[in-house]
């Protein structure tokens, strides 16, 4: 049992009839989309990280072909940042739509940060653009163009923070506190754990991506050079994250609760994990087979973009396994919990439709004109309510003119230790008329 | 919103914060987006035509400009919607998403062609020339269709929020009609209402810049004034007929909210210096589309500035009005701007907030004489934080000041009254109530204010 579940949203999931289609849909919708989003988001990271990287070492080495590499890298960047906050959105409506009361749970818990994913972003995306814009004009102004660089790669790598722990949150509502944050979140194990997967796998995989992209650049001859270092930088990044990431990925594995490891255990889903495992570490194998050559095959090239697509697919659709199977519990109380709520609420709803408007009739038309427009909510005859007794206004001897106007346009300072009344805009001449006749019959 | 945790934005209010990040995104999303790539399309084929080099280039500086600010203020404040939603009312969003979950798949789809196309327009530009330039008009126009697309579609989606239509019945929980969710009554003429307003915003954004970049050739800054104040002139008059198609979708209620919506209550008595405010704005930005396209050449940076500002004045009012209009609900007739269900209100006045709410803690889920405040504490987040703050804008406090605690009482059992149209009720138990006023009126006594007891 959860003790903080909320209850779900009482409008169908828009799948109309056609359940058994639509459901399935959503789940390889959302496999898919993460997957896409998520690589963008690899090489965004990894790429912008490569360019300012090479970028100071073309400063420190006086070697024009690493300011090549460098600003070569900023083309994929401004590609991956748009595209991969682009294919954030399907993931977000699909888990927004059928994980509805725990995502928005999590990112509730860690406001007002997640909005960092938005500002942070957009200072990033104009550092970005800075950088890479300006890369021609400031060649004598390193330091300065450097600074844009590396403003852009720190806001960058601190998003998937905020994004890690909202995602690790909703994931884990047996974990959920009242007046839980943001902070008391980051610095969980398992948020750590999954974050450094991450990161070593952003790497890895921009390394695969420079290694297909220096091969495309190498053609080129005035590329040829700057070619072979994004190759050169690719291999090492690729091998040694991957390596590094099959013990991390473990560690990661079992930070989760244990009942989610336990069900993941008993499904299908270690053969495909363990699938995505031999085809990384065999791609890594290839890799480090021709390691040392310059002149990498494009062959090897092309079977590690295959084997490292049947890893990340592998990876996705496990995480996909464990994602339902630590919600699983948590869906079957809250089903029981909304049936229940939905049940009283139709319950409350025909007592209240049956029950019969008990209303006194008012005996003038004064009453009633001040009936319709709500003055009696907050003023009564004979006794102060909110604003004060009707006898008493009529006490200060205001014309009916005077008063009329009053009800459209109060004057605070005329009653003071009362609260303000707000204007009556919607009263008639002809009403406002009968209400401070009405009224001023009140005098004693 | 008793089913989530609570998230408070001091000062700033949730209100506000959410309307910074979506004028900004109006802002961007149809004067750089939308209306400019309708423009700019337009432009480079023009440029092309003329064989207008000099205009070309020009075109391409534009582009570049809005390239960088719809990708990284545009996009990603639009994502900001769906975020500072989810923060700020989760049960709205996520009741559109179920009824619009599909529309916004497609939305998101067509994002993707506008976002390819924008990427694919500006960063081959100069890879084309001569014959090849026809692919640049052809990728620009297809960009333009796309953008304009996505917006077409999210319209249907506010539209929704304001005019249902008829998916909602009397059943509970109702059954959603997809159909007639899309094509309510307000997504037509608030369609074409955006679609020419983008276009004169655009023009707004496009003239200011192309002052920029031709002070050093009058010439071309002449032809492209001519050029671009066309559509400022040609789009503003559909613009307010489109405008005003849409006023008369409005619900009367809501129409009765427009003066408030202008003015705020405070002010509500210059409500007719405000409609002379904005005619008079209006009637500017008609002027000076005369200006430039007459005497191009004796335009001041400050014209294009006062167009500008004009503008985005106009746009954040709009905003303002149509957002305020909707009160007291978030779904028109379905749900309340604090996010309680109409239908969910007869049980949560016989039970209570507290004991359906879900992030309670144990210390007030019953209320007893030492917890009162903090419970009216819990209370005032659950249902009045959505729009107030405590102290700071919309403060809450202030409403309150001078009433004894039975008056603010009374005053919160009243509030979906006349006298305040756009107040939702106050939903919970007789105690509830009486926890919540407890709680306002300390808040008033209290000496530094909103320290002694809002800190607890």
């Amino acid at each position: 049992m959860f003790k903080f579940i909320p209850n779900d949203l009482p409008l169908p999931l828009p799948v109309g009839d056609l359940e058994a289609v639509f459901l399935p849909v959503f789940h390889v919708l959302l496999v898919v989309a993460f997957v896409v989003h998520i690589l963008f988001i690899n090489v965004l990271l990894g790429g912008s990280f490569a360019s300012v990287w090479y970028n100071l070492v073309g400063v420190v080495k006086g070697d024009k072909t690493y300011d090549r590499a460098g600003y070569l890298m900023t083309t994929p960047v401004t590609i991956s940042e748009n595209m991969g906050a682009l294919w954030g959105v399907a993931p977000l409506l699909i888990v927004s739509v059928m994980f509805t009361a725990f995502w928005y749970s999590s990112v509730l818990m860690i406001s007002p940060q997640i909005l960092h994913i938005i500002y942070g972003n957009i200072v990033a995306f104009l550092f970005s653009y800075l950088y890479k814009f300006s890369w021609p004009y400031l060649q004598e102004r390193k330091g300065l163009h450097l600074s844009f660089g590396v403003a852009s790669v720190l806001i960058f790598f601190s998003l998937p923070f905020v994004f890690m722990t909202a995602v690790q949150l909703y994931l884990t509502p047996g974990t959920w506190q009242v007046g839980m944050r943001y902070w008391d979140v980051l610095f969980r194990a398992d948020v750590f754990f999954r974050l450094a997967h991450f990161f070593l796998a952003s790497f890895a995989v921009t390394g695969v991506f420079m290694m297909v992209f220096g091969a495309s650049k190498r053609k080129r001859p005035e590329d040829a050079e700057a070619g072979e270092v994004l190759i050169k930088t690719g291999k090492s990044w690729f091998v040694v994250t991957t390596a590094l990431n099959l013990f991390v990925g473990l560690l990661t594995f079992f930070q989760f609760p244990s009942y989610g490891i336990e069900a993941f255990y008993s499904s299908v889903y270690p053969l495909i994990l363990a699938l995505g495992v031999l085809t990384a570490v065999a791609a890594a194998g290839l890799v480090l087979r021709q390691f040392f050559v310059t002149d990498t095959s494009p062959g090897t090239t092309k079977w590690v973009v295959v084997l490292m697509a049947v890893t990340v697919l592998s990876m996705a659709t496990s995480r996909h396994g464990m994602r339902l199977l630590l919600l699983k519990p948590a869906i079957a109380q809250m089903n029981v919990k909304t049936a229940e709520y939905v049940a009283s609420v139709k319950a409350a709803r025909a007592e209240a439709l049956a029950a019969p408007l008990v209303a006194k009739a008012p005996s003038t038309p004064g009453e009633a004109t001040a009936t319709k427009y709500g003055c009696l909510a907050c003023h009564a005859v004979d006794k102060r309510v909110v604003g004060p007794a009707y006898k008493d206004v009529a006490a200060k001897g205001y014309s009916t003119e005077q008063i009329a106007a009053l009800i459209r346009k109060p004057n605070p300072g005329n009653w003071p230790g009362y609260g303000q009344m707000p204007p009556m805009t919607a009263v008639t001449d002809e009403d406002a008329k009968v209400l401070a006749g009405w009224i001023n019959s009140a005098r004693e | 919103m008793f089913d989530y945790p609570l998230f408070e934005m001091p000062v700033l209010g949730q209100r506000m914060l959410f309307a910074l990040d979506a004028v900004l995104h109006v802002l961007v999303s149809h004067g750089a987006a939308v209306g400019a790539s309708i423009v700019l399309a337009t432009a480079n084929w023009y440029a092309l035509r003329t064989k207008d080099e000099r205009f070309d280039q020009l075109v391409y500086k534009l582009l570049m400009a809005f390239f960088i600010v719809s990708t990284a203020i545009g996009a990603l404040t639009g994502i900001g919607i769906w975020v500072h939603a989810n923060i700020i009312n989760p049960p709205a969003i996520g009741s559109l998403l179920r009824v619009f979950f599909w529309k916004w798949f497609i939305e998101w789809i067509v994002f993707n062609f506008e976002m390819v196309l924008l990427l694919y327009w500006f960063l081959k530009w100069k890879e084309w020339s001569g014959e090849k330039k026809k692919y640049s008009v052809r990728i620009g126009i297809a960009y333009a269709v796309s953008s304009w697309l996505t917006m077409a579609i999210i319209t249907a989606i506010l539209g929704f929020m304001m005019t249902p239509g008829g998916w909602l019945n009397d059943e509970f929980p109702p059954k959603v009609n997809y159909l007639v969710s899309l094509f309510n009554p307000s997504w037509l003429p608030s369609l074409a209402f955006r679609t020419f307003g983008a276009i004169v915003l655009s023009t707004g954004f496009i003239l200011y810049y192309t002052w920029l970049f031709t002070r050093n050739d009058l010439a071309l800054r002449e032809r492209a004034f001519k050029f671009f104040s066309k559509f400022l002139l040609g789009a503003i008059v559909p613009a307010a007929l489109g405008g005003y198609w849409y006023y008369l979708q409005f619900p009367p209620q809501a129409k009765a909210l427009f003066p408030q919506a202008l003015m705020t209550t405070q002010y509500l008595g210059y409500k007719d210096i405000a409609l002379m405010g904005i005619a008079g704005l209006v009637l500017l930005l008609v002027l000076l589309g005369f200006f430039f396209f007459s005497r191009p050449k004796l335009v001041p940076f400050l014209g294009t500035t006062l167009a500008i500002g004009a503008l985005v004045i106009l746009t954040g009012v709009f905003e303002r009005v149509r957002e305020f209009s909707r009160k007291p609900y978030i779904v028109y007739g379905y749900m309340y701007a604090h996010g309680i269900r109409v239908d969910d209100v007869p049980l949560l006045n016989k039970e209570g907030i507290l004991k359906h709410a879900v992030f309670v803690p144990d210390s007030v889920r019953t209320i007893t004489d030492e917890n009162r405040a903090e419970a009216g504490h819990f209370l005032y987040r659950t249902e009045c934080k959505v729009c107030h703050t405590l102290n700071g804008i919309n403060p809450i406090v202030d409403r309150v000041r001078g009433m004894s605690e039975d008056a603010i009482f009374t005053r919160i059992g009243v509030l979906n009254s006349p006298a305040t149209p756009w107040m939702p009720p106050f939903v919970g138990t007789e105690e509830e109530r009486r926890a919540l006023a407890h709680f306002l009126f300390l808040e008033t006594q209290s000496v530094i204010p909103g320290v002694e007891l809002s800190s607890r």
